[in-house]
């Protein structure tokens, strides 16, 4: 009688223990998300400057703070950083001129970096006023682009041997 | 037992502590630092070194000596940590996934130490410490060639130059004193970091709660006697991977309270000297290879890191170089450790001689006081 009753609680406790575990194992896995989700840390580029295409020109002077971050001032050309912890947050601009503000929010995608914000986009309306920003593609851009004008250009040393002079080898 | 007797077993008992305490109150005055700037200094530096200490505990109640293994737990946090760091993950949440990635590696390595520990009873100490060196080795490859090769690391800034690798020294920036800040007492003018110090008094409570719990029993029947404990039924064994495991994880999650609170870490060898250093505070505390309470740990810390504070400035007025008191720093720490096994291994001699003399039904004075109790254990390497 015993017997059965043990041969019978012994697969059910097994079960139980196996469940237990697993619980444990998702919860640990569910902690572990929930740490990325919460403490990954964005560089925030804050961005005031004209475009290139003149769609929409820089704000003479604004305060601008990031959730609840100690706001700074901006002035046309102007490029900050801020740093915020987590995917969810409020942008806050107070412009000088009309004393107006704005808040917005706005999501940073997980694994994402480095983000820039350009706030005169933002506040004429265009969009998208937040886009992935990668060092690697600002190269790329400004590359392609070629050397601002009147600015000097760098080129490889090699290139830059005037026309009409020889070059000469060195002997060994 | 005369007063001379008394004093003279007093001093064997407490020689590491009271030579201690000398040196460092004769080093304050030479080294010219305000009162108040030690205080701050020793409440700091008990704030990251204790849950260090504290992981000590288990397997000296489980008859295993002193942990020298707990360096594989402090890998295990580093890997954690710079995990953290690949991932951009800051402050408390940083410290919290450093501890569950570095969790499963110390408990596996626990496990491992454990299991060769087993293999060499009697020799716990030296077998941890020369195991740590083998662990060392595969960290080292790890940490040095795995990392950014087969395990890709997204953060360019933390990986050498030739695209894998961990650079030697890492920023802990994103999670610096993220513990301690959490909640900063000002009192008195001292700096309090509130919530380490309430981790530090829940692992109290933890081994005050384990040691009268049926694993915590079996673990001191066992650090008494193996056979005793064997023939009582106690799988001894598996008691004492338990306690190597639990001393493992905890130094796991100890180095990254140290790391956190330093703000950098040195990827290579940060986890170097992480044993001894907690070793030589238990020993400064007055604990001995069989013998150790939570006191043992806070009077150590306090004794060891006072030393610590005032010997390169006292080196610096009294020879003139700062280079003397840090070489006295490792002179004491290795010293602390050599006196605290050659008294241990008088005591255990001399207890043995006594007992071997009143069986003989020699009646000495000195054989009443002192029942054999480390007799038990003695042979520790």
């Amino acid at each position: 009688m015993n017997g059965t009753t043990e041969a019978k609680g012994a697969p059910q406790t097994k079960t139980r223990r196996h469940l237990v575990r697993g619980g444990l194992l998702v919860a640990y896995i569910l902690i572990m998300v929930l740490m990325i989700l919460t403490g990954r840390r964005h560089t925030i580029l804050i961005d005031n400057k004209d475009a290139a295409d003149g769609s929409y020109r820089a704000i003479n002077g604004m305060e601008v703070s990031i959730d609840k971050q100690e706001s700074s001032e901006y002035y046309p050309g102007d490029r900050d950083k801020a740093m915020v912890q987590g995917q969810k947050h409020t942008i806050k601009v107070n412009i000088f001129d009309d004393n107006k503000t704005i808040e917005q929010s706005f999501t940073v995608p997980l694994w994402n970096d480095m983000t820039i914000i350009s706030v005169p986009k933002m506040v004429a309306g265009i969009e998208p006023w937040i886009e992935p920003f990668t060092m690697a593609e600002q190269i790329q851009e400004a590359l392609e682009s070629g050397p601002p004008a009147g600015e000097m250009s760098f080129q490889s040393l090699d290139s830059g041997v005037p026309a009409g002079t020889e070059q000469t080898q060195q002997s060994p | 037992m005369s007063a001379r007797k008394k004093l003279s077993t007093l001093f064997s008992r407490y020689a590491v502590v009271i030579i201690f305490v000398i040196i460092t109150l004769a080093a304050i005055p030479p080294s010219g630092l305000s009162i108040k700037y030690i205080l701050q200094e020793i409440i700091t530096r008990l704030g990251r070194n204790s849950f260090l200490v504290l992981a000590l505990l288990l397997p000296i109640y489980a008859g295993m000596g002193l942990n020298f293994g707990m360096t594989l737990g402090a890998m295990a946090g580093q890997v954690g940590l710079i995990f953290a760091v690949n991932y951009g993950i800051a402050n408390w949440q940083g410290l919290v996934f450093a501890m569950l990635v570095g969790l499963p590696i110390s408990v596996l390595l626990g496990w491992v130490c454990g299991l060769v520990m087993n293999m060499a009873k009697g020799r716990e100490m030296v077998t941890g410490y020369i195991l740590a060196f083998f662990i060392n080795g595969i960290y080292q490859f790890f940490v040095m060639y795995m990392l950014g090769s087969v395990i890709p690391m997204g953060n360019k800034a933390i990986v050498l130059s030739r695209g894998y690798g961990i650079r030697n020294t890492l920023n802990l920036e994103s999670v610096r004193q993220s513990l301690d800040n959490i909640v900063m007492l000002h009192v008195g003018g001292f700096s309090i970091p509130l919530v380490t110090f309430i981790i530090i008094a829940l692992l109290c409570g933890f081994v005050v709660w384990f040691k009268k719990t049926k694993l915590g029993q079996d673990m001191r029947a066992v650090g008494q006697d193996m056979a005793v404990a064997e023939a009582a039924g106690i799988p001894v064994e598996k008691t004492r991977i338990v306690a190597i495991i639990i001393s493992t994880v905890l130094a796991c999650a100890g180095q990254i309270i140290f790391l956190q609170n330093m703000g950098n870490l040195a990827t290579y060898n940060a986890h170097d000297q992480t044993g001894f250093f907690a070793v030589a505070a238990i020993l400064v505390g007055g604990a001995s290879v069989t013998h150790a309470s939570i006191a043992n740990v806070f009077v150590g810390v306090m004794l060891l890191h006072s030393m610590f504070v005032v010997s390169p400035l006292a080196g610096q007025k009294l020879f003139g170089s700062a280079m003397i008191g840090e070489y006295f720093r490792q002179f004491i720490g290795y010293g602390v450790i050599a006196l605290s096994l050659v008294l241990y291994a008088w005591r255990t001699r001399k207890a043995a001689a006594e007992a071997r003399l009143s069986l003989r039904g020699v009646q000495d004075d000195s054989a009443k006081g002192n029942g054999g109790t480390a007799v038990g254990n003695g042979g520790q390497a």
